[in-house]
Parts: structure tokens; sequence; C-alpha cells
């Protein structure tokens, strides 16, 4: 028993409109085949097949309802419009038909085909306002298991199957009177629930006051006329005595009602503007942590916040000031003209700086602004200023101000902060994000930089019998310019070049580029080094930047002999190891770019010198030099060659080593800030062991 | 990362920068922003005092050559003064004391502007 009646009630939406079809067309059915009530069981039979209907009917209706359940003004709407309806239906026809004699016997299929549709009309509305009023119950309902709607349910069912005993025998009556007592005091204490009107807007309330007290109206008249004798009332009273019991019960709800929700609005009317400023002012915290996490242009945050802060805080004007640097930068204005505030602004930040550790609020205050040609005077009667605080340190101000109101109330001014907290997280959040960007831009940059200059490099080192080469080059994070070359000249000529780009990144690497197209071309047709670096010097005029420069060492060797001829234009010096003696040469000549003109060519000498066997030939760049340790000192040219002197008989790639290790367990744990570059040379002087054969 | 500051004082109608800690790409722009500030009260005779610098690379270098250009056009100039010897050595390697006159001291250069 107990599964069947749920698996009736239970269902979907179709579901239980198609139960309820059913319903209505047996219930048709059946007045069809007994269009005469008057047994006892048939009366009975009557009743149960049409609150059967009605109860399946008043299930499809609440779940049409309570889809509205989050406008209720609709649905009162809805349910003002349908008992709208039913008083115009019952007027007209009470107005155009009579009252009908001996409606028990009246027969016909005109008469029962009319009676049924008539009946079912006002039914079935009936049971829709009932269902709306469900809806109107279980809105904002804060405590479970509150069964006082269900009890009113059964207290109508009650009172409508007891009218059927009345009909039965009279002195049954007491029993319909009590029922119908019970549920007119259950109608009364459930239409106390009208706790969602005071989440309406004030527009909403005032609306809702004018529409209750029309609805309760037509409620009222709609009750009084089903206890009028006229047409529609010996209908139904005649299709259903029970069902009669009900319509007024569900009139009287109705009228009694939005009675209550007339009068309950008219009590929240005054608090209306109060609620709806709160309620904006959650409205707008909740936007704000949305736009939060989706916005990342911190301008248009501080527009949302310098629009909320007026809104929520019944501010005139509002503005967000950021401090960058010690500046004041102002973001965004709200309701102010942005120089006034800017001035407005860098006035009082001044003469509160102190003080701005928290939220200061001040009432009637002056202040005079000095223009080039006036001073212009504000007058405000409040102004609030809240620091944008993140991790104790304040990264601007938000400003609301108050000209012709009274003075900040307190919550006002807790709001102010709030607005401030956020946007002194927005503001961090931003600056996070700006910097992970750049941070991005830039590796993005570096790796662009570093393939030029891997590109650049020379892929591997000539290999001559006399002349042994081996080179280091270790790139800085910052790509930082270094360039190392070599150029064949002929069958018995190396020409070798090693250059230092000022600058780092990207636009190093490019010069760079650029200065090894130079030597590239220059070397096959110059043959002399203090000439090529003049000309070269020439090119880059056209390029360089005013602040940048480069320094080159260019040299050309002569493998049979072990001549070295070569220029400097402000590169480290040239350095000889000669039977474990460290030479330093350093012919003069300015660097690259520091000068276009004769300065650079009168100040720069070509250097000879003749190898000996197995000298070794050390070119470098001070990324080696300024190499530093954790202590901030530099590794410098002394340590560098200490270690050259002390192999200065070991193989090449010997002596590479050791300095790449010598300067690596120096500056361990410092981040190497410059590229760092050496090349070796090895000359034999096959002659000479020639002679020793020989000799 | 390694401090720098900048400052700047005035003697007469020579204006004397001085710079302290380690001058490099970083901190460059600080010492652009004096120069700026400078060129824009028309003020084109510098004696930049060196005495308290560690350190100065290639970014730090080509501030001076930026702004000497501008300097010398208004018939001013940019002098150096006070330079350690390991600050010195690099302005040296590079060929500066060609382009730039050195002192040892900064009343020494103040009299060359007469």
């Amino acid at each position: 028993m107990n599964s069947l009646i749920t698996s009736i009630l239970e269902g979907n939406k179709k579901n239980k409109l198609e139960k309820f079809i059913f319903s209505i067309v047996i219930l048709v059915l059946f007045k069809i085949f007994f269009p005469l009530v008057n047994a006892t069981v048939l009366v009975l039979i009557n009743e149960i097949l049409i609150f059967a209907s009605l109860s399946l009917g008043f299930l499809y209706f609440v779940e049409i309802t309570s889809s509205k359940s989050d406008n209720p003004i609709s649905l009162s709407l809805n349910v003002g419009i349908l008992s709208a309806i039913l008083f115009f239906i019952i007027s007209i026809s009470a107005a155009i038909f009579d009252t009908i004699e001996n409606i028990e016997d009246v027969n016909g299929v005109i008469y029962t085909f009319s009676s049924v549709i008539i009946s079912q009309l006002f039914i079935l509305s009936a049971v829709y306002i009932l269902a709306s009023f469900q809806t109107f119950y279980s809105i904002r309902q804060k405590r479970v298991n509150e069964n006082y709607f269900d009890y009113l349910l059964i207290a109508i069912l009650l009172s409508a199957f007891s009218g059927m005993l009345s009909k039965i025998s009279s002195e049954l009556q007491f029993v319909e009177k009590t029922f119908f007592f019970v549920a007119i005091v259950l109608v009364v204490f459930n239409s106390f629930r009208v706790s969602w009107i005071a989440f309406l807007t004030k527009k909403q309330k005032i609306f809702i006051l004018f529409t209750s007290i029309i609805i309760s109206g037509l409620f009222g008249l709609n009750f009084a006329m089903f206890f009028d004798n006229n047409i529609i009332e010996q209908i139904v009273g005649n299709f259903s005595p029970g069902v009669k019991i009900s319509y007024r019960l569900i009139m009287l709800y109705g009228n009694v009602y939005f009675g209550i929700i007339f009068f309950t609005t008219l009590f929240h009317l005054p608090t209306a503007g109060a609620f709806d400023q709160k309620s904006e002012e959650i409205t707008s915290l909740i936007d704000l942590s949305k736009l939060m996490t989706q916005v990342l242009d911190f301008k248009e945050l501080a527009d949302s916040l310098t629009d909320a802060t007026n809104k929520v805080c019944n501010s005139d004007s509002a503005w967000l000031v950021t401090i960058e640097n010690g500046e004041n930068n102002l973001i965004s204005v709200n309701n102010i003209g942005y120089l006034e505030a800017k001035n407005i602004s860098d006035e009082l930040l001044s003469e509160f700086k102190e003080q701005l550790t928290d939220v200061v609020s001040m009432n009637k205050k002056l202040i005079k602004i000095k223009l080039k040609n006036d001073v212009r005077t504000y007058i405000f009667q409040a102004i609030i200023i809240a620091p944008l605080k993140v991790h104790g340190k304040t990264n601007g101000f938000l400003f609301a101000t108050k000209r012709q109101k009274y003075k900040f109330e307190q919550d006002e001014k807790k709001a102010v902060g709030a607005f401030a907290d956020y946007a002194a997280i927005a503001l961090e959040n931003a600056k996070l994000f700006k910097e992970s960007v750049e941070k991005e831009r830039m590796e993005n940059e570096l790796e662009v930089a570093r393939n030029i200059q891997m590109r650049i490099l020379p892929s591997e080192n000539p290999k001559n019998e006399q002349l042994e080469v081996d080179a280091l080059f270790v790139p800085a994070f910052e790509v930082g310019g270094d360039y190392y070359d070599f150029f064949q000249l002929g069958n018995n000529k190396l020409g070798f070049v090693i250059a230092d780009v000022s600058g780092k990144g990207v636009v190093a690497s490019y010069v760079m580029a650029e200065v090894k197209g130079i030597f590239e071309s220059l070397s096959r047709v110059i043959q002399n080094p203090k000439e090529l670096l003049i000309e070269t010097n020439d090119i880059l005029k056209k390029s360089l930047s005013k602040n940048s420069f480069v320094t080159a060492l260019y040299g050309i060797i002569d493998i049979e002999n072990g001549k070295l001829n070569f220029a400097r234009a402000g590169h480290t010096p040239l350095v000889i190891c000669s039977e474990g003696k460290i030479k330093e040469y350093l012919p003069k000549g300015i660097g690259l770019g520091l000068d276009f003109g004769t300065i650079f060519s009168s100040n720069i000498d070509n250097m000879e010198i003749e190898l000996n066997n197995n000298d070794i030939l050390m070119l470098y760049t001070d990324g080696i030099t300024e190499s530093r340790n954790s202590s901030n000192e530099e590794f410098g040219f002394d340590k560098l060659s200490k270690v050259v002197e002390n192999n200065c008989n070991a193989e090449l790639t010997q002596i590479t080593r050791s300095i790449f290790e010598e300067v690596s367990l120096f500056s361990k744990e410092q981040q190497q800030h410059d590229d760092i570059t050496l090349v070796l040379f090895k000359w034999k002087n096959f002659k000479k062991s020639l002679e020793k054969l020989n000799g | 990362m390694a401090d720098f500051n900048v400052s700047s004082r005035i003697d007469g109608d020579v204006n004397l920068i001085d710079v302290k800690g380690y001058l490099d790409a970083h901190t460059a722009p600080d010492l652009e922003n004096e120069f700026n500030k400078l060129i824009e009260k028309k003020q084109f005779k510098v004696v930049v005092n060196f005495s308290e610098l560690n350190y100065i690379s290639s970014a730090g270098l080509g501030v001076f050559m930026a702004y000497v250009e501008t300097m010398r056009e208004q018939s001013g100039d940019i002098k150096f003064s006070n330079l350690r010897e390991d600050v010195y050595s690099i302005f040296d390697l590079l060929g500066f004391p060609v382009l730039y006159e050195f002192y040892k001291e900064e009343k020494d250069a103040i009299k060359k502007f007469g």
C-alpha cells in the first residue's frame, strides 16, 4: 500500500502530468455515467475521485510553481491574475444567469459537460493557487521538518469530506464546522510565512505593497461570493460539496495571506533602503571577488572598486591612488575630475602621511589647493582614506568623500577598508602576473640571443701541426656578447679575433653578428690589423648606439715563421707565456665606438712579436678576470697569469681546463654575470726542432 | 644585487655627481636619471666623483658616452675625478683617458672648468 502511494506520488513532471490527466478522464467518465449523484456510495466515490484528481493536480502544479520560487513577485502576480479571472467569471455569470431551481435533479448532456468544465476550471485554479501558496510557504524556509502546510492540506481535505457528511445528515454539520475552523486557524498560521518580503528590493516592495492589497481584496470577494447564492457556487457545489468547501478555504487563504503580505511590506518599507544597501554591499563584494580571479588588468579592477565604493558607502566620489617608487599614481576616479582627485590626494597624503597605517576618516575637511593663478578650496563633509596594505607594506590608498551628505557611518568606513584590502590583493596579483610575463618574455629573448651567439662562434678550431688552437666559451645566463673567430688567410697565415660587445641580451648578440660579418669580410682584404680595426670602427659608426661600444683584438700569425702582428681596440691585453714567464702586450688603441674620427685612428698601433718555440699565446675577455667570489672579490689578472705560468708546458687543453677549473672554483655559488671566453695558441718552431735534430 | 647610489652637489656653476657602489646594467638607469635632470636644468658642466665607486661595467661606461656629446655641444663637459686604481684601469684599458679628462682631485677638475 505504502509503495503504491509512493509510486503514485513520485515521478518527474511529465509523469505527474500524465497521472493528473488520467485521473481527470476517469472523473469525467464517472460524471457521464452517473450524472445524478444521490446514493451515499456514489457521493463517496464521487468525492474520492475528485480529490484523488485534485491531489495529483496539486502535485503537478507544485512542480510548476516551485520553479518560480526565486521570483515571488511573478508568482504572486500569477495568483492575482488567476483570482481576478475567477472573480470576473463569477460576477459575469451571476449577473447573466439566475440560480437554477432544484439543481440536484437537473439532467442532460449539456448540463453535465458545462458543469464539469466550469467546476474543473474553478477547482484547478484553486488547486494551482494552493500550489503557489505551498511554494510561497517554502521560500526562504529556514527550518526543515516544518509540516504546518501539510497539516493545512489535511485540514482542508477533512473539512471537504465532512461537507459530504453534512449533506447526508444535517446533524453532523458541527463536524464540518469544526474542521473548517481548524483549517482557518491553520490558514492564518501559515499566512505568516512572509519572510521572503525582506529580501525584495525597495522597488519590488513598493510594487508588492500595491498588488497585494488588490489581490487580497479579490480573494476576499471570491471567498464571499461563494457564500452568496449564485449559479457558479450552485454548479460547483452540486459537482462536489467538498470542493466547494476547499475552494472557500483556498480563497480565504489568499485573502489572509495577501493581507498579511500587505501589512508586512508596509512595515518593511521604511527599512527597505537600508536593506537594499546591505544586499548591494554583499553583491558587490561577491562581484569583486569574482573579478579578482578573472581580471588581471589592475586598472579595470580599480574602476570597479571605486564604483562599488560609491555605491556601497554612499560617497559622492571615490578614487584610488597607488604608490610606485615613492610616487603617487592616480589609477581610477569615480565621479570626480582627474586633476582634482590628484591634487586633493597629494595634499591629503602629504598631510597625513604618518597616520595612514589604518583607515582614517575625518569630518568637515577644508582643502586648499594652490593652482597657478588662484587658490581653490574644497569643502568635504567627510573623507575616508584607506591604505592598500599587503604584507605590512602600503601600496596605495583608496579615497571616499562626501561633499553634501552627512558623515560616514561606521559600517561604511568598514566597507571602504574592505574594498581597500581587495584592491591591495589585486594590485599585488597584477604585479606578480606582470613580473612573470616579463620574466617569460626575457627568457624567450635570451633563448634567441643564445641561439644567435652559438651560430656565430666557430663550431671547431682550426687544426694545424705547427699551431695548436684551443678555445673555451662559457655563456652567461644573460648573453654577454663575447665573440671570437679564426680566418684562414692563404696557406700559412691565420687571422684571429676576440671581441666583447658592451651590453647584454638580444641587442648585444645582434651587434655581435654584425661584428662577425665585418671581420669575415675585412680579414680577406686588409692585411694590416690596425687598418682593419680602423675600418671596422668606421663601419660600426652606423649601427652602434651612443652608449655602446665593442672591444676587440685582431691579429695575424704567420704559422711558418711565428711572426705575430696584431692591434688592439680597448680589449684586454694579449698574453704570451714563454718558457714559464708571462708577458702582457698592450699596444695603444681605444674601444670601437668610443670615437668615430681621428681620435680613434691616431690612437691605435700595430704590434709585432716573434714567437718562440712552444710559446703559449692567450686571448681572453674580462668575463674571466671580473668573475667574483662570494665576498665580492674579482678573480683578477694575477690569478689568471699564475695558472698559465704553472701550466706553461702542459698541453693546451690542460691549460684551458685548469683556467676553467680555477675560475669555477673561485666563483662558485656566485652567478656568472658575463660571458667567459678564452682562446689559446701554441706555436711550434719546426725549423728550430729540425735544427736541433740536425745539430 | 650590489648597491649603487648617486647624488649630486653644486659648486659654482659646476655640478658634482657622487657615485657609490657598483655601476652596472641594473644601476646605470639611476645615473642616467641624474644626467637627464642636469640637462633639464641646462647644467652642462659636470664632474663625476668616483671616490666611492667600487666597480663599473660596460653599461656604466656607456652612460658617460651617451651624455658627453650633449654636454660638449653646450660648451660643458664630463670630467672624472678621484678614481680608485682598479676602476681607473678599466677606463684606461678602454682608452677613455684619450677622450675624457681624469683628475686625482675633484677641485682640480672644477678648476679646469674655470
